[in-house]
């Protein structure tokens, strides 16, 4: 098992002692900067992947057909997305070592691994039929559970992003 | 002025156990972000709308009618997971700029958003000047994104 992690550990350490990411992790002013617009690109994706979720659960965002949510929320979806991921990489690319040993940041990375698979299986199965329910005040049962994982998973996604600089069960 | 104030909530003993316990201020801190993505998301998906952008094939009034009680639980969500954050921290948030930042931008975007904002997205679409619609989310989003939330992730950076 531990054989298993040497490279991802390597890999991590190697990034450590690199002398950009030393800079990053010790400038207070850029390290800020990117907490504080890896926040925002969270309102972007979460918020809006929330309200197409309300829609998809049958309790918010009804006057919408949900087609159009997913069509016109989706490239802004993607942006919060794109902005998340590079402010959260250059985040990890500045301090590796505090997250490779980091409980709540591995629970994060698996629960986005569980969201993609969520978000990617509801578009080929429940949204495949999306011309029957587009307007129904009752969403089917797979677009409901499919809503209903997606707020649980990006909320878990969020809370254990949160809770990183707790780091209770850290072992080094 | 308001330091005795501040000292009286840092002192009270809802405030120590609240800081004595290791994980309900951090718990407090996630379920606050939480209620944040459902605000933005509320938010955004009106201001993206007056904006000209977003769910364009929509009436504005639809869909901000449709968002509204969404926000207001989002508020709502905010202010009750943002008082115990106070609470604990009550003198560091005291001695922060950006606090202050925003507290004086928060009751501004409040008014506005439930006063010109709200006018502007149930008025009738043909005789809002498309400029006047734009200006109206831009403003929004300037106001909370930038005057609420971004200084309040300052609050902590910076202390």
């Amino acid at each position: 098992m531990a054989d298993l992690f040497t490279p991802l550990h390597d890999l991590f350490f190697y990034v450590s002692e690199l002398s950009s990411s030393i800079e990053l992790r010790e400038s207070q002013y850029v390290w800020s900067l990117f907490e504080v617009a890896h926040v925002v690109s969270m309102c972007l994706f979460a918020g809006l992947i929330i309200m197409m979720d309300l829609r998809l659960l049958g309790i918010g965002n009804m006057q919408s057909p949900f087609s159009q949510l997913q069509k016109r929320l989706f490239p802004w979806q993607m942006l919060g997305m794109a902005l998340s991921a590079i402010t959260g990489s250059v985040l990890v690319f500045g301090d590796p070592m505090r997250f490779y040993a980091n409980i709540f940041f591995w629970l994060k990375m698996l629960m986005m691994v569980i969201a993609g698979v969520n978000a990617m299986a509801f578009h080929y199965i429940a949204y495949f039929s999306v011309d029957s329910w587009d307007n129904a005040r009752v969403p089917p049962l797979g677009a409901k559970l499919a809503g209903a994982l997606g707020v649980a998973l990006w909320g878990f996604v969020i809370i254990a992003g949160r809770l990183i600089p707790y780091n209770w069960f850290q072992n080094n | 002025m308001l330091e005795p104030y501040f000292q009286w909530m840092n002192d009270l003993a809802v405030s120590k156990a609240i800081g004595e316990s290791i994980w309900i201020y951090p718990l407090v801190q996630a379920i606050h972000l939480l209620f944040l993505a459902l605000f933005a998301g509320s938010l955004l998906i009106v201001d993206l709308r007056l904006m000209g952008w977003g769910m364009r094939e929509q009436p504005v009034a639809k869909v901000a009618r449709d968002a509204r009680p969404w926000m207001i639980l989002g508020f709502l969500g905010l202010v009750v997971t943002g008082m115990p954050q106070l609470m604990q921290n009550a003198m560091r948030e005291y001695f922060s700029d950006f606090f202050w930042i925003k507290m004086y931008v928060l009751p501004v975007a409040l008014i506005y958003t439930f006063t010109i904002r709200h006018r502007v997205a149930m008025a009738d679409e043909s005789r809002v000047a498309p400029a006047m619609s734009k200006l109206t989310g831009l403003a929004s989003i300037l106001l909370w994104i930038g005057g609420v939330a971004i200084p309040s992730r300052l609050i902590g950076l910076f202390t």
